[in-house]
């Protein structure tokens, strides 16, 4: 029984350092409606600047709370200021986007700076323990709590009898009528996101203190666990995130007690659908206010698109069929083989979040999902490669489509979190599941590809296969878009009030679109598994999902053809820039920004 | 003398300077061009750490390398491709390694995903992939081309068990274990042998490689009531539950994998990982002639920083690896057939490396029997803590 006070002991203090992360998020989104993908970034700059303050320049803990918390407000100043005001009138999915691009740059400056190595970052308070239940509770402990709920406290102060606090409430609650009444709405971003950044980085320098570690690849575990804190609290509550977090934190240390701690993270993602799905603005906001998300297609830029000529996809088509007959290398081969089966995710991808508006961030479940049915078909049950591959593309689509379908009735970026989730549970289940998926091990020895009993095996023979599902599934999409059924998708994401009025059921068209693209999607990850012949539950990753919607924004939302030209483009950059070695990923960060700021349609524009 | 015949020995002689020029060009480039070898790592993404290490041992053996003649004769150098560690890239780089006459032979990837996923493209393309990270028992059965120096931890664990059960009397043991091919693996081998060795094991806990919070494990652990607690972990791991087991008031005796073995895990863990007891493949003091020029070297190259078990791992890999190529020259196929032929190469981790030809690894690992004393690594005196 005691154990069990030390369970909750526990999930409460791992609760505090979510919460640090995550009333930083919640500021944010209740001001500016956006999930600010940047801000574990932010966390890590905080860590770093504190550990030059207190390894190199020795400051005292307070001096040291304030040097942080001032640098990384001027980090955030910085970021409101070039990366995102100047998206202010742009698509609803562009800041996101920019957020992204913001955190690939920060991760990447600190890791040129300093080094991947993980550094200690020495606690600067006095090593006392209290015994609390079994365990015991330190100084440091009480300190990330204090000012977990201080700053709570002092947000909730500032919002309710400042003047600039109402300015911010003005401004979240309506942006237009607060303008009109005088409200300098960029001052009010600019203040939000100079004290979020400030939370953010105290929040980076006292998790760092209290593991005494930090290290260069804990931004994104952070924006993780911060973002199901703030959704489970109710996106844009900031009592709500910090009750979040604590509820998180219990929920995963009652899950290790339970069931063990390959389960934790398990825990955390199934709670958030859960809340998801039962309470869509999360648990402290009522249902009475107005939906957070605007109802209608504003999501997606509206853009006249590039209309490519027939023939012209015919020559490009015809052009790379025949390019193994020339002497070019094997490596370039392999690129575009990556190519074309980014490309069927692609397809996927553009067809759910373009023409019908679920963007979605765990995409990589689907690929895995295609990958281990048709690995394991052909293994276990020695099914022939080629049905096995069709056979991972329905059980894609079947179970893809199924595990989705809760998100059917959220919006915008909440259907994007719900995906992210999802994403994460496949890889936790395909973990976990040791008698089907054969767990951390992984499956190898997979059979190479064939096809009526002819090995596929050589870079050219792959390349012509890859590339001939990839256009014959192309086609369909093609024809699906223009056909009726196409209109209704498009109606849907344009106005689904509108469509429903007019006798469409969503769920059910929302269903046939993710049947399709998770067909496209699993036949893509069984080819990948045939093709590497060893997979596990890390070879399609949350870095894969977000690479899936990059392609997909870069060639135009819904767009067949950009969808392609993204896959090629984006899978050719890295390998363009590969003498670029370490700069690699802060030159494709840099572009994403670029692109997002001075074409959000994409380059041949949403269909 | 006749015309023609002038002229002939005109044509001749210049026939002979030409020929002469050709030959002497041939021998400056094959002097001057290095041997190359292909490295497939991560240099960004989340193991970016370890290319950056692998850099480090294979820049010091190359020093050595070229120090002492080269190949014999030519330098040898790496070109370094940075694939994250993903499957997707690992398989590009793979064909540009096959595809490019220059590259000799591979090393690398670091995880299994991006190295297996490769393996049919090098076997293929006959081009060795010799891994030295990769400890998935199915690495080297990807074909004739793979080779590995990476401990098999068939090896490893039962030295790591008879450590702990044996020499430090542990009979009741919970084992945490990184959620990896690597570290399921090594728990199962190390659960085998100290069942065998008579321990019983009261729990095993998995987590996974992000993971910063085990005090919920911990409390599970404390309630299994063990008397030892076995780290599979690498260093930052290793370190933070060592930190947070001290929190939650755990005062067993902790017993930790080889791959714990680094200056930063007493950097990180402070006073929680004292008296921590861990098995490794090799340590400063010890008084082999390799370690301790491995060591010189690392200090005096790197500005005195100590070399961890990744530095270790690459060094061996490079002198492996030139070992290798001045039995097999710059053939492939020659290359793969030298692997079976070396013998008892210098080796920081094996002291003497040779290749078990059906495995295709090395067998044989050194195990120091060590503990943190005083902030530093020092051998076990054989005391109980």
């Amino acid at each position: 029984m005691s154990s069990w006070l030390d369970y909750t002991i526990n999930g409460l203090i791992v609760g505090n350092v979510y919460a640090l992360v995550a009333v930083g998020l919640a500021l944010i989104f209740g001001v500016s409606r956006l999930i600010n993908f940047a801000q574990g970034s932010i966390y890590l700059v905080g860590a770093y600047i504190g550990w030059v303050a207190v390894v190199q320049l020795h400051t005292p803990l307070p001096l040291t709370i304030i040097v942080v918390a001032v640098a990384a407000a001027v980090v955030g100043l910085i970021i409101e200021r070039f990366g995102l005001r100047p998206l202010q009138n742009s698509v609803r999915i562009a800041p996101l986007l920019a957020t992204i691009g913001i955190s690939f740059v920060l991760d990447q400056l600190v890791m040129l700076t300093f080094s991947p190595n993980p550094r200690a970052l020495p606690s600067q308070l006095p090593d006392i323990r209290f015994q609390v239940g079994g365990g015991t509770i330190g100084p440091l402990d009480l300190l990330i709590a204090g000012v977990g709920l201080t700053s709570a406290l002092l947000l909730f102060v500032f919002l309710r009898y400042t003047k600039l606090g109402w300015a911010v409430r003005a401004t979240a609650q309506d942006r237009d009528a607060a303008m009109q009444m005088g409200v300098d709405v960029n001052r009010v971003n600019q203040a939000v996101f100079g004290i979020a950044a400030a939370l953010g980085g105290v929040s980076g320098l006292l998790v760092g203190m209290y593991y005494n570690q930090i290290d260069t690849a804990m931004s994104l575990q952070a924006t993780l666990k911060g973002v199901v804190a703030e959704v489970v609290g109710g996106a844009g509550n900031v009592p709500g995130a910090v009750i979040g977090s604590l509820l998180l934190g219990l929920v995963e240390s009652y899950g290790v007690a339970m069931l063990g701690t390959s389960y934790r993270n398990l825990f955390a993602f199934l709670l958030l659908v859960v809340v998801l799905v039962l309470r869509p603005n999360g648990l402290f906001v009522s249902a009475r206010q107005a939906p957070p998300e605007p109802l209608t297609g504003t999501f997606i830029a509206p853009s006249r698109p590039v209309h490519i000529p027939r023939w012209a996809l015919l020559v490009a088509v015809a052009g790379f069929a025949i390019l193994p007959l020339f002497p070019v290398s094997f490596y370039v081969l392999q690129t575009l083989i990556n190519a074309w089966l980014l490309g069927m995710l692609a397809l996927s991808l553009t067809l759910v979040a373009g023409t019908m508006g679920q963007v979605s961030l765990g995409h990589a479940a689907l690929l895995a999902i295609g990958a281990y049915t048709s690995a394991l078909l052909s293994l276990t049950l020695a099914v022939p490669v080629g049905l096995a591959v069709i056979g991972g593309g329905l059980m894609s689509a079947a179970l893809g489509t199924l595990l989705i379908s809760p998100s059917f009735r959220l919006r915008g970026h909440y259907v994007s979190i719900a995906t992210l989730a999802i994403g994460e549970i496949v890889a936790l289940v395909i973990l976990n599941w040791e008698s089907v998926t054969r767990g951390p091990i992984g499956i190898s020895g997979i059979p190479p590809l064939s096809l009526f009993g002819y090995d596929l095996i050589g870079p050219t023979s792959i390349y012509w296969f890859s590339l001939a599902v990839m256009v014959v599934l192309a086609l369909l999409q093609g024809r699906l878009l223009t056909s009726h059924l196409g209109r209704s998708f498009r109606a849907i994401r344009d106005d689904d009030i509108a469509a429903r009025a007019y006798g469409l059921g969503l769920n059910r068209y929302k269903s046939l679109a993710f049947i399709f693209g998770g067909f496209a999607a699993g036949i893509s990850g069984g080819i990948a598994a045939h093709l590497y012949s060893y997979i596990n539950h890390e070879t399609f990753n949350t870095q894969q999902s977000i690479l899936a919607l990059t392609v997909v924004i870069l060639g135009g939302l819904g767009n067949v053809v950009g969808a392609i030209l993204g896959s090629v483009a984006l899978v050719g950059l890295p390998e363009v820039f590969r003498i670029a070695a370490e700069y690699r990923i802060l030159i494709y960060g840099i572009v994403l920004l670029l692109l997002v700021r001075f074409r959000p349609q994409g380059l041949l524009g949403t269909v | 003398m006749s015309n023609i015949d002038r002229r002939s020995l005109v044509k001749g002689s210049l026939a002979t300077m030409m020929a002469g020029a050709a030959f002497s060009r041939a021998a400056f480039a094959q002097s001057s061009e290095p041997i190359l070898l292909g490295v497939s790592g991560p240099l960004t993404g989340p193991n970016a750490q370890y290319g950056t290490q692998w850099k480090q041992g294979f820049d010091l053996a190359l020093d050595e390398i070229q120090a002492a003649g080269g190949i014999n004769g030519r330098k040898l150098a790496y070109q370094f491709e940075d694939s994250q560690s993903d499957p997707r890239q690992s398989v590009a780089i793979a064909q540009k390694f096959v595809s490019d006459p220059r590259i000799v032979m591979e090393l690398g990837d670091f995880s299994s995903p991006a190295s297996m996923a490769a393996s049919p493209i090098y076997q293929r393309g006959g081009l060795v992939q010799f891994g030295f990270t990769n400890s998935h028992p199915d690495f080297t059965k990807g074909g004739d081309f793979m080779w590995s120096t990476s401990v098999s931890q068939a090896d490893e664990q039962p030295l790591l068990a008879s450590y702990a059960v044996k020499r430090l009397g542990l009979k009741k043991l919970a084992v945490l274990h990184l959620n990896t091919d690597w570290g399921r693996t090594s728990r199962d081998y190390f659960v085998k042998a100290a069942k065998e060795y008579g321990a019983e094991i009261a729990v095993t806990e998995g987590y996974i490689a992000e993971e910063r919070d085990f005090r919920s494990t911990l409390v599970r652990v404390r309630d299994a009531n063990p008397d030892g607690l076995i780290l599979i972990s690498y260093y930052s791991d290793g370190a933070l539950i060592a930190r947070q087991a001290r929190q939650v008031g755990l005062k067993q005796t902790m017993c930790a994998a080889s791959s714990v073995y680094s200056p930063k895990f007493l950097e990180l863990g402070g006073e929680a990982v004292e008296n921590v007891h861990l098995g490794t493949r090799y340590f400063p003091e010890d008084p082999r002639p390799e370690v301790k020029k491995f060591i010189a070297g690392f200090k005096a190259k790197y500005g005195g920083q100590e070399p961890d078990a990744f530095n270790a791992y690459s060094y061996d890999a490079m002198n492996m690896a030139a070992a290798v190529l001045k039995i097999g020259g710059t053939d492939r196929r020659a290359i793969r057939d030298a692997f079976a032929k070396v013998k008892d190469v210098s080796s920081v981790i094996f002291g003497q490396a040779t290749f078990d030809v059906e495995s295709r690894r090395v067998k044989g690992a050194m195990n120091a029997e060590l503990v943190v004393r005083k902030g530093q690594f020092a051998l076990w005196d054989g005391k109980p803590t």
